[in-house]
């Protein structure tokens, strides 16, 4: 029953209030998955462009984080989460590569008119990602513009300046030291700054 | 200026696109469609549910068994042949030969795996073997 109002409650605690509590960590870890589970799924529907495969890696990140690191403090729970997402969706665009390649040899990729056949993936027939958005066209330049990023540089920008994570805790999720995050985030912005210079 | 913003590598041209890209991240985050928010809620319940379950704890708990066992097992394998050796002496008590092996083998026993005491000891046995005879024949 306790489990059930606290889940009632996580649940509450998105609606309305994403962009404030972007920061804040909750005490339980229920309410720290309630929280970063919609940003979650955005940036790895970003990075991944299928919405089942970005819903596999937050799912398997959940499980992950839960099942190994629920007896960690509070406050570490944001960069392990991040991480091990990060770590998953890299898992999936790699077994994508590796799964277009072999299609590839086997000759699945295309007919003889050089049309991309649909056969490999299943459509995507959810209603799309932008569809509900008031200002989808800039959400639009903005994902295209971040999807174009090398990595590790889409990385750094999205765990930092969208998910708002320090310097550190970008690091920690990265895998990589807090150079490494200065420095990718530099060509990132810069190579946005090019990319949507409407904006400014 | 604080120590996040210190760490921050924009300059102040930056910070409209910065602001931008972050409203529009939210929003987009906000405006989930029910089906996936419902999705998404599903996964971490599930998730949660995982932690709780009887059988977690069980598995917990079964690598450990697992080890313990398995060494208890070594332990004592190792340890059962010593314990032989070592009780060998001890349990030395004066044997005779297998007199069926003995009928079976026309050769003498072996001097390494018989008693030696009973080498020690052959006049006695002989002595102690002819008496035997006398008094059988002596009765009948």
């Amino acid at each position: 029953m306790n489990n059930m109002a606290g889940t009632l409650d996580a649940d509450m605690l998105i609606e309305g209030r994403l962009s404030e509590s972007a920061r804040e960590t909750p005490a339980t870890l229920d309410a720290f998955l309630a929280q970063v589970e919609r940003r979650a799924f955005r940036m790895a529907e970003l990075q991944l462009r299928q919405r089942e495969d970005a819903m596999d890696a937050v799912q398997d990140a959940m499980l992950r984080l839960v099942k190994h690191y629920r007896d960690k403090p509070a406050t570490e729970w944001p960069p392990l989460f991040w991480g091990i997402l990060r770590r998953r969706i890299v898992d999936l665009q790699r077994r994508r590569k590796v799964r277009s390649i072999v299609v590839g040899w086997l000759g699945g990729g295309h007919d003889g008119n050089d049309d991309e056949l649909p056969a490999w993936d299943p459509a995507d027939r959810g209603p799309g990602p932008l569809d509900q958005l008031q200002n989808r066209q800039s959400y639009a330049d903005m994902a295209a513009a971040v999807r174009q990023l090398p990595q590790r540089q889409r990385e750094a920008f999205m765990l930092r300046m969208l998910e708002g994570l320090d310097v550190a805790e970008t690091a920690d999720a990265m895998g990589c030291s807090k150079g490494s995050v200065k420095t990718h985030l530099s060509r990132a912005m810069h190579h946005l700054r090019d990319q949507l210079e409407d904006w400014r | 200026m604080t120590s996040s913003d210190k760490n921050r590598p924009d300059n102040r041209s930056d910070k409209p696109l910065e602001q931008r890209a972050r409203e529009l991240y939210h929003e987009a985050c906000q405006r989930i469609d029910p089906v996936t928010a419902g999705r998404l809620r599903a996964a971490r319940r599930q998730a949660l549910g995982t932690a709780q379950a009887p059988g977690h704890h069980a598995a917990r708990w079964l690598i450990p068994t697992g080890a313990f066992a398995a060494i208890a097992l070594a332990t004592l394998m190792v340890w059962q042949p010593v314990t032989h050796d070592a009780a060998a002496p001890s349990n030395q008590t004066v044997s005779m030969p297998d007199s069926s092996a003995d009928a079976d083998n026309e050769l003498p026993p072996d001097a390494d795996k018989s008693d030696p005491k009973l080498y020690q000891n052959l006049d006695f046995y002989g002595w102690l073997a002819a008496n035997a005879q006398n008094s059988q024949s002596a009765n009948r």
